[in-house]
């Protein structure tokens, strides 16, 4: 009993509306149920062992929506070997249960919060210079390595079972991930100086000046526990108030 | 038909943000370019989605805390803006900052909406189950795609609302009452704190100290450049 190849790859194609159904109860449970049914429908064809085992993937789950993949050929995996006899049916459940934590805690410390805030910012920082060619780009470099690494993990999931844990170690993510918030860092700073050319040239050397000061101060405040969107009323007021005092101090002299 | 392209847009953003595939195109830097394509200026598309990227960097989907929506303030923000330059000769600074502060508290209303969808998904959930027990499997399955209905639907209802409200006053207000102020120095100060923004998402040890250097050494760069080339204030 193995699924064919034409349906892991509708699983993944699948997997990719993970997300779609999440709810507060189940969370990605019936989008987990969603993506697998295909699996299940090969390997079960007897419909009451079919709606046992979609029953028992109906149950909560909640990962990040690309690590997930990994879980899901994982999953997949043990459910074949559940289908031949080999494994009791509670083992692709203890699978899913024994991984979403660290794989949602991977996906999240490495995509969410590094990976792609970094391909964001060099976005920005491109638009800003050289405008959408810059966007087309950036987004193409992140897709390549989202799906290369979503369907990476999907397969190798699916080849070794338990052994994707130790391949995923291997990808040495957190490591990756400190490089690139501090290189999106560098970035930010870039742009904020970019931000004092271009309004210099735009709308006065004031402008420029204003982005700088605000890029500088407004990091502190940040970091001091301001709320971002007051925060954004606050330094619009405060910059065009700069600006019509130094019109009139300017007026006056 | 501008308005349309706005809801179909911020509707289909909903959805790829959460829902399907989560490839950065409902980013802002992507989503207001994109909205800008349609409505025919891009430029001004991206001169609005660059800094809304970086102000909302940090706008990240972790368990089961929800984000502000960025996506929906950004279409809201973005098409209220490239329709406001219809009139005024283009995406100027002055109808971008204009636009920010009307559109801008969508991304709030937009997250409590997504919590309420979550709330409804839960029926989903056990409609799922219901068909599962009559046995149909493959019926139970594709209940999930049932919840994408509802990010679309709400997206595509406000992002044109929070759109029309910007593209309406703005004008008014550039042509009257905010005629003579400097407002353009606003959206500059709004870029600068997106920057800032956009480094606090960045939590890592060296973060700070490299993030001021990187903002010194390009401000010394960009003033000694000018100087050289005689730029004047």
């Amino acid at each position: 009993m193995t699924v064919p190849t034409r349906t892991l790859l509708r699983v993944f194609w699948r997997s990719l509306f993970l997300q779609a159904a999440w709810n507060r109860r189940g969370m990605q449970n019936l989008g987990f149920a969603y993506a697998i049914d295909p699996a299940l429908a090969a390997l079960y064809p007897e419909p009451e062992r079919r709606r046992e085992a979609l029953a028992r993937h109906l149950g909560f789950f909640n990962c990040h929506p690309y690590t997930a993949a990994a879980i899901l050929g994982g999953t997949i995996y043990h459910e074949e070997r559940v289908a031949r006899g080999e494994e009791p049916a509670g083992n692709p459940v203890l699978y899913k249960s024994t991984l979403q934590g660290p794989l949602a805690a991977i996906g999240d410390g490495f995509f969410w919060t590094a990976l792609r805030p970094f391909f964001g910012a060099l976005a920005a920082l491109g638009a800003l210079a050289v405008g959408w060619p810059a966007v087309v780009i950036t987004l193409a470099i992140y897709n390549l390595v989202h799906l290369a690494l979503r369907y990476g993990l999907f397969r190798d999931g699916y080849r070794k079972g338990d052994g994707i844990v130790a391949d995923v170690a291997r990808l040495a993510l957190p490591v990756f991930a400190d490089r690139l918030r501090v290189a999106g860092a560098f970035v930010c700073g870039l742009t904020a100086a970019l931000l004092l050319w271009r309004g210099a040239l735009q709308a006065g050397f004031l402008s420029g000046a204003v982005a700088l000061a605000a890029a500088a101060f407004g990091y502190l405040a940040l970091l001091g526990g301001a709320r971002l969107l007051p925060a954004a009323y606050v330094i619009v007021v405060a910059g065009v108030g700069a600006a019509l005092f130094a019109a009139r101090w300017h007026g006056s002299s | 038909m501008s308005y349309l392209l706005v809801a179909i847009l911020a509707g289909l953003a909903a959805i790829e943000r959460k829902g399907f595939l989560q490839a950065m195109l409902a980013r802002p830097v992507a989503l207001a370019t994109l909205i800008g394509l349609a409505l025919g200026d891009v430029g001004g598309g991206v001169l609005v989605g660059a800094p809304l990227e970086l102000f909302w960097l940090g706008a990240v989907n972790l368990g089961a805390a929800l984000p502000v929506h960025e996506a929906l303030g950004t279409a809201a923000i973005a098409g209220g803006a490239v329709l406001a330059g219809r009139a005024l000769g283009g995406v100027t600074p002055e109808v971008a900052v204009l636009s920010l502060l009307i559109a801008a508290p969508l991304a709030d209303a937009g997250r409590r909406a997504e919590r309420l969808t979550e709330v409804l998904n839960e029926k989903l959930a056990a409609r799922a189950e219901e068909r599962l027990s009559r046995g149909d499997p493959a019926g139970a399955a594709r209940v999930n795609l049932l919840g994408l209905f509802a990010p679309f639907a709400i997206s595509a209802v406000l992002a044109p609302i929070g759109a029309a409200l910007a593209a309406e006053a703005v004008p008014r207000l550039v042509l009257g009452p905010f005629a003579a102020l400097p407002l353009a120095t606003g959206w500059f100060a709004f870029s600068g704190l997106a920057c800032a923004s956009g480094a606090k998402a960045m939590r890592a040890p060296r973060a700070r100290v490299v993030y001021y250097a990187a903002l010194v050494a390009g401000a010394a760069a960009v003033v000694t450049v000018m100087w050289r080339v005689g730029v004047r204030a």
